[in-house]
């Protein structure tokens, strides 16, 4: 889990550079770009698994427009009979992870997409299942039924999306490629939100469940191996070794390199030891110098967000 | 005459020790009083800039201690909570007033102007050197949504501190109660419970509003109010 600070990260970089465009060689997801999208400044996001960078395209570049009315009311039908459940390949998420009702939604809406013909328009409708499936999941965690009927949450996600792409000003190019075949771009800043392969947040299951959907499969074990081993060349591990060239080479365009991440559980001076330290050792033939913050978010649970800046 | 000699002594004594275990309380904790009441009082300010009769913060600050209590959360997590609530609108103050009065709906610029209020927010209380460093980062975070669509940082689920969570959920709790610029009359009770219903997991963590719901209905039918 990361909660990546737009307005600290820019602040903090400026005080070292002028800052004038961004590289994410990864995002974690996607609204957390929202603040800097609204920044009239060049950016270039990168999220190598597809699923994900669909994401991207629909709600943070969005230059494909809005989900049109005739759509809308072609392919967010109701069901008003329960569909064959042997038929429905997600079948094994019942009532493990969705009701019987929403299974019957994530069959439809995924076999309906197909056949609309634009291929944007296609993903805009499947990027709205991400955000219902999240609301779907935190309700059923405390046991709760959605307030909202299925047809009336994506009607409300599609609302959302369209009003969301009125606030877009920036300059964005978006990259869905493995690390290793990504070029460093020239540019002020380059941001390297940290992930930890040993990880399992609420949001890394919605991504896995939501990968093996847009794939037309049930697997979730399956399509959380895969998004591992897409960010294999990226994840950050206290206990295997660490890819530092990459984040090297990735960066090496920059002016101003950050590397941000989120921790709890552990005081500020393991984080120093075991990663702050071991990057200044990689970066410091590159950057003559760096800098460190820290926010404290709560200190009973030793939870604090972490900014490594280097520079030169 | 001696068991009389006794009692007057005793009495001393204990009139003595009592004076000293006061005064000692009194020494123990000025410096937290004194803060809570310089706190209470930017809130009060702040709830008057945005247009608040009632003292919203300090109501704001109840509820979300009551629901941090539900909980579980430790006294210190529940004391900068407390703040949290008091001061989450303090960024307003620098906001030009007729931002903040205005009944007719925003254009986009000043839109955006009024979500600076939770950065200005926290950027006033880290220059001030505020005590509690955690505090700042809870202003900051208030308008988060549990979907991922707030601001400023759009945090999502558990990533949003449970403090913030709860910050949300009261804050919006709070204004519902009240005859706001952009809202006519204050909601009835029936009325904030489908609302928060219809949120839940949207705008707000659904436990927490479950929780809410909980305690809510307990003071109904325990008197409380």
């Amino acid at each position: 889990m990361i909660r990546l600070q737009s307005s600290w990260l820019l602040e903090s970089a400026t005080e070292v550079a002028s800052i004038e465009s961004l590289f994410f060689p990864f995002i974690h997801r996607y609204s957390s770009l929202n603040w800097f999208s609204r920044r009239e400044m060049p950016m270039t996001v990168n999220n190598p698994l597809d699923s994900q960078a669909m994401l991207l395209r629909v709600w943070l570049e969005g230059k494909n427009g809005h989900f049109s009315e005739k759509n809308r009311r072609k392919f967010n039908q109701v069901i008003k009979k329960p569909l064959e459940l042997d038929m429905n390949p997600f079948r094994a998420w019942n009532d493990r992870l969705f009701d019987r009702k929403q299974l019957d939604y994530l069959f439809y809406w995924r076999e309906s997409a197909y056949e609309i013909e634009e291929v944007a328009q296609r993903e805009i409708f499947w990027s709205a299942v991400y955000a219902i499936m999240s609301y779907w999941h935190s309700n059923r965690k405390i046991g709760r039924a959605p307030a909202y009927e299925p047809d009336e949450i994506m009607h409300y996600v599609l609302q959302m999306h369209k009003d969301n792409l009125n606030k877009k000003e920036c300059d964005l190019t978006l990259l869905s490629a493995p690390f290793e075949e990504i070029e460093a771009p020239e540019v002020s800043l380059a941001v390297f939100p940290l992930i930890f392969s040993d990880e399992e947040s609420e949001e890394n299951q919605l991504q896995s469940i939501f990968h093996a959907w847009l794939h037309g499969h049930a697997d979730t074990e399956q399509a959380s191996r895969d998004i591992k081993n897409q960010l294999r060349k990226y994840s950050f591990s206290l206990e295997k070794k660490t890819d530092f060239p990459n984040y090297l080479r990735l960066g090496a365009n920059a002016d101003v390199v950050a590397i941000c991440w989120s921790g709890e559980e552990l005081p500020p001076r393991i984080h120093e030891q075991e990663i702050i330290d071991p990057f200044r050792r990689e970066f410091s033939n590159h950057f003559s110098r760096s800098r460190f913050s820290i926010k404290t978010i709560n200190p009973t649970t030793d939870t604090y967000d972490y900014l490594l800046l280097f520079f030169n | 005459m001696l068991i009389n000699i006794f009692n007057v002594i005793l009495i001393i004594l204990i009139t003595f020790v009592t004076y000293k275990y006061f005064a000692l309380r009194e020494k123990s904790a000025p410096s937290l009083d004194r803060t809570m009441n310089y706190i209470n009082g930017f809130g009060a300010i702040a709830d008057r800039v945005e247009g608040y009769d009632s003292p919203h913060a300090m109501i704001m600050a109840d509820m979300a201690e009551k629901i941090a209590r539900e909980k579980g959360m430790s006294e210190d997590e529940i004391i900068s909570l407390r703040y949290a609530a008091i001061l989450h609108d303090i960024g307003e103050i620098l906001l030009p007033r007729n931002l903040l009065k205005t009944s007719e709906k925003l254009d986009e610029e000043n839109l955006f102007l009024l979500r600076t209020h939770p950065l200005l927010g926290e950027l006033q209380l880290r220059n001030k050197d505020f005590p509690y460093d955690e505090v700042p980062t809870l202003v900051r975070w208030h308008h988060e949504r549990f979907d991922g669509t707030g601001y400023p940082d759009s945090l999502k689920g558990e990533e949003i501190p449970l403090s913030c969570r709860i910050l949300a959920l009261v804050d919006a709790v709070s204004a519902m109660k009240e005859e706001r610029p952009y809202r006519k009359k204050a909601m009835k009770m029936n009325e904030i419970v489908k609302e928060l219903d219809l949120k839940s997991g949207i705008q707000f963590d659904p436990e927490l509003v479950e929780i809410w719901k909980m305690l809510f209905l307990k003071a109904q039918t325990g008197g409380e109010n």
